[in-house]
């Protein structure tokens, strides 16, 4: 199939175009009975156009809503980007979402067809009336065992295709040509740390600009990514951030994706991809920043003193970075030499980064000591700040002019400003997308009629350049003194600990801040054992009279750090590990404050009472 | 079973299977089975493999013709060690009767390389290519025989019943003069002939640079045969016989075919073995293939490291090692004689290192000289971890 020149361009049309091009080039990878299978873009080409076919011979219409319901790999991109062939609108679910949200987002979205992993996720959906069609991929425990007229397995849906185009061989041409910029594409559903979840409308238009701003022009990587670059999608892809990563780094400039086989295979998955870029959220970037320590106390004394020591010299060679903006001077460059020879080349081996080129964290605040340890070691790190809103367009780090603490420059092309009077941040751009699907009122609340976008994330500018973020405009606690806290800041300070999980700082309108305090079982599992004390479960852990002790100390060093008002005078451990199941956290493993203050209402009183 | 695996291929129609590229510098990324299957999947092992491969050649031409002698002889027990490790180290099955099975070779080889109408019995086809299949072949028919009895018996019932192999092999060799020569005469053994050109003899380099060659690439070629099988179907029936007989039963291995060709191949390595150690000297002796050879390959394979080819091949070169070392006793230690008839002598001294060796090992360091390799690699490989 030919791809016409005055055609608008999607990100349908531009893997077309490389499968023309580059027909036996690798698009894609994913590991299947242990072997990293390899899929050219004349393979993904043809599937896109088998399930495009598919969704139109299912009578989906322009506008039409396409449920994704899958852990990451290559077949959520083929329904995609099949959608968006055929002027639908995709709409991605968490795997992790529990039954009631999945009723609520498929209700929300009036989804047509859903494509369902598995039985596990096909049981939370079978129960909505409105789904038309459900596309299952893992045969096991349903076929032969449910006699749902709805239910299609994969294989069949591209039987449908075929036979579609055998049929109608220009059908898929003719709505191609129909596209318009105006388009909705995706429907990426917020996380909701407040209310219920909203869905941000994300139009052809939208994605256009993003991968013209972040791809093309090297909005985050510099130089731009490549054919040659390497990625590893592991982050749910109805996030904002890994569908840019993913889809759009790899439609857009050819980068080359590796599915990883599950969120637990990760660290073992990256060994073997050694992605050169690599996008983290500070969950991940904190959990590997564990991992080491915890390795490291279990090796052999020698090779402890030899790394211990390196790290330390990472630690001085970071710190040169941090004032340098991420560039070397020769006195680093000759001690990150040395120490790549005896550390930090098996080290990053280790982790799976010793050919990142470009890591960036974001999604959530990240505490700037977990940054400047991967710069430390030579992992160019850096910061960037988007949101769904604005189809992640809005501020970056750039390689060589890093401000540690800071989210980094406003993109070129776009409009950033920060409010006086509340000191939100807000901006305005291409990106900006077409409004929160079926709710105007949400709408109206974040986007003005000049086109501003309010972000609700206050922030400052650094040395007039770089942007800091404070905290989300409504987290911010103000005391019962009448002092403005940023909860975020102590929070992530807390967290640069490796025995600490979670922190949530409370004290809006109260005397002093208190803390919840969540340990990481791993960690502080290791240090107990070291220490000779026995526990049988999270709680008793955290009631262990020693791992108050332990917790103390951090936070007594951490509110070292900040000024009077923002000292953590008390703080209480959380009862069990926060999950997303029991609504404590988001899809996105972000904390629900209001759902945590409501549930530990007891603890935190308690902690006033006295 | 094959209902899932049927459609789990018709899901991915358009994905092409067992290429074989991978982006460049990512070692534990396999796009095929058949690189993740590879023998020298890294390029460090590569190199490393052909430096030694030269290094053993070059030796050829560096070292003294006494030391080359040594070094072939070597070579070729380490043939013979890697066909007890097929069953003993891959399949699991304990053979005492190694030594029955080179006696065949040898006399096998002697018997069709030897002269036509002379002393002994001989065929006169004195062409190596004849007779050293031959001689893996008819050691293999033997093994073959014996291998039903492995079926019936496990463990220490089969280690005895090989045993009983060797003491009815002896008494057999020792009888038939026509073939042997009888104990404390012997017979020439065969003759390494290569296209008429006959490797025993000084030629285009000396005789015991032609012979170590000859051994060297023998070896090669019997290592790498080795190591392909252990990664094909048939090893990995072996290992899993190995593990446990009846859970691989279970999983639909059939064992007495297994078992069978266990032996089978372990015989005609044995037989190769045994007719080209003896063309080295040229003589042959029924006396030699005593319980004491038995326990020299199984001191190799323990010494080296079970199931490893590599280990096998290290194992035959200390054993061999160790022998002109002992022989040098004398010199050095006046107590003991190289004189056969009086304790404690050099034979005396030998055995007992052997046995000292092997428990030390065992105990110490069960994977062999291969474990503690791994050990090291181990070591370097997970830094800056341990795990």
């Amino acid at each position: 199939m030919t791809v016409t020149a005055q055609r608008l361009e999607t990100i349908v049309t531009r893997v077309g175009r490389r499968a023309e091009r580059t027909p036996d080039a690798v698009a894609l990878r994913h590991k299947d009975f242990g072997v990293w299978q390899e899929i050219t873009w004349s393979g993904y080409w043809s599937q896109v156009e088998l399930v495009a076919h598919a969704l139109l011979a299912l009578g989906v219409e322009p506008g039409d809503r396409v449920a994704v319901h899958s852990e990451n790999r290559p077949e959520w991109l083929y329904v995609d980007l099949a959608t968006v062939a055929v002027r639908g609108i995709t709409v991605g679910l968490y795997p992790t979402n529990p039954p009631a949200e999945v009723a609520y987002l498929l209700a929300d979205s009036g989804a047509r067809i859903l494509l369902a992993e598995d039985q596990e996720q096909l049981d939370k959906a079978l129960d909505i009336a409105d789904l038309e069609r459900i596309v299952y991929l893992e045969p096991r425990g349903i076929r032969g065992r449910y006699d749902d007229p709805r239910l299609i397995h994969w294989p069949d849906l591209l039987a449908i295709g075929a036979a579609h185009r055998a049929g109608h061989p220009d059908a898929l041409a003719r709505r191609m040509d129909e596209a318009a910029a105006d388009d909705v594409a995706t429907l990426i559903y917020t996380s909701g740390t407040t209310g219920p979840p909203k869905g941000v409308m994300l139009t052809v238009g939208n994605v256009e600009f993003a991968i013209r701003t972040l791809v093309e022009a090297g909005g985050f990587t510099s130089p731009p990514p490549s054919e040659r670059d390497l990625i590893l999608s592991y982050l749910p892809l109805c996030h904002v951030a890994e569908r840019a990563f993913t889809v759009w780094f790899n439609a857009g400039a050819g980068v080359q994706v590796n599915f990883a086989e599950s969120i637990e295979t990760v660290q073992a998955n990256l060994r073997e991809v050694q992605p050169t870029i690599l996008f983290g959220v500070p969950r991940i970037w904190e959990k590997v920043l564990a991992q080491v320590n915890i390795k490291l106390d279990a090796a052999s004394p020698l090779k402890r003193a030899v790394t211990r020591l390196w790290l330390r010299v990472a630690d001085r060679v970071g710190d040169t970075l941090v004032r340098t903006g991420g560039a070397h001077t020769p006195a680093t460059r000759l001690l990150y030499a040395l120490g790549w020879v005896f550390c930090y080349r098996s080290l990053r081996e280790r982790l799976g980064m010793r050919r990142v080129r470009y890591a960036a964290s974001g999604a959530a605040p990240i505490a700037p000591d977990v940054l400047k340890f991967y710069m430390g070691i030579g992992v160019a790190m850096h910061e960037v700040y988007g949101m769904s809103e604005n189809t992640a367009i809005a501020t970056a780090n750039r390689p060589g002019r890093v401000k540690l603490g800071t989210v980094g420059e406003p993109q070129d092309g776009i409009e950033l400003k920060i409010d006086e009077a509340t000191g939100e941040i807000m901006t305005r751009h291409p990106g900006t997308f077409a409004g929160y699907w079926r709710n105007p009122r949400a709408t109206a609340d974040v986007l003005d009629a000049d086109g501003w976008l309010h972000t609700g994330d206050v922030g400052e500018w650094e040395g007039g350049t770089h942007v800091r973020i404070t905290d989300r405009m409504k987290d911010i606690i103000i005391t019962g003194g009448g002092k403005n806290v940023a909860p975020s800041e102590i929070e992530n300070a807390l967290k640069a600990s490796p025995y600490v999980k979670e922190a949530v700082v409370i004290g809006d309108q109260r005397p002093y801040l208190v803390a919840l305090i969540g340990i990481e079982l791993d960690t502080v599992g290791e240090w107990a054992r070291r220490h000779g004390i026995a526990y049988t479960t999270y709680r008793d852990l955290s009631e262990r009279p020693q791992t108050r002790a332990l917790v103390q100390d951090i936070v007594l060093r951490v509110n070292e750090r900040f000024a009077r008002v923002e000292q953590v005078k008390k703080f209480a451990f959380l009862p069990k590990e926060l999950d997303h199941e029991d609504g404590e956290l988001t899809a996105t493993q972000k904390v629900k404050r209001s759902a945590i203050a409501k549930l530990f209402e007891e603890l935190v009183e308690g902690m006033y009472r006295a | 079973m094959t209902d899932t695996r049927s459609t789990a291929k018709a899901e991915v129609p358009d994905t092409p299977a067992g290429r074989s590229r991978r982006p460049r510098g990512r070692p534990l990324l396999y796009t095929s089975y058949t690189q993740d299957m590879a023998l020298l999947d890294t390029r460090a092992k590569k190199i490393w493999t052909g430096l030694l491969v030269l290094l053993a050649l070059s030796l050829s031409v560096v070292l003294a013709d006494r030391s080359l002698e040594v070094l072939a002889g070597a070579y070729v027990l380490a043939i013979g060690a890697i066909g007890l490790n097929i069953v003993t180290g891959y399949a699991g099955q304990v053979s005492l009767g190694h030594a029955f099975f080179v006696a065949i070779g040898a006399y096998t080889a002697a018997a069709v390389s030897g002269p036509r109408g002379g002393e002994h019995l001989g065929l006169g086809l004195a062409e190596i290519w004849i007779w050293l299949p031959a001689a893996g072949l008819v050691a293999a028919l033997f093994g073959v025989l014996v291998a039903p009895l492995a079926t019936r018996l496990r463990g220490l019932y089969l280690a005895v019943v090989t045993l009983g192999l060797v003491f009815l092999g002896e008494h057999v060799f020792k009888e038939w003069d026509h073939l042997t020569g009888g104990p404390g005469v012997g017979r020439e053994a065969a003759v390494p002939q290569l296209f008429g050109l006959p490797l025993d003899q000084d030629g285009f380099a000396t005789k015991e640079q032609q012979l170590y060659v000859l051994m060297l690439v023998l070896l090669i070629v019997f290592a790498v045969a080795a190591r392909n099988l252990a990664r094909s179907r048939i090893g990995r029936a072996f290992s899993a016989i190995r593990d446990r007989d009846i859970a691989a039963a279970v999983i639909g291995v059939p064992l007495t075919r297994y078992k069978v060709l266990a032996f089978g191949i372990s015989s005609f390595y044995a037989g190769c073995a045994g007719g080209l150690f003896y063309s080295i000297s040229g003589y042959v002796e029924p006396g030699s293939f005593s319980l004491l050879l038995s326990v020299q390959f199984i001191a190799m394979v323990l010494i080296g490291g079970v199931a490893t080819v590599s280990g096998a091949i290290a194992g035959a070169l200390f054993i061999s090692l160790l022998q002109p070392i002992t022989r040098s006793l004398p010199e050095l230690l006046p107590i003991v004689s190289a004189d056969t008839t009086v304790t404690p002598n050099v034979f005396q001294v030998e055995t007992v290192l052997y046995g000292l060796l092997i428990i030390l090992f065992l105990v110490f360091e069960p994977r062999g000289l291969f474990g503690i390799w791994i050990r090291v690699r181990t070591y370097w490989k997970s830094w800056p971890f341990s795990y």
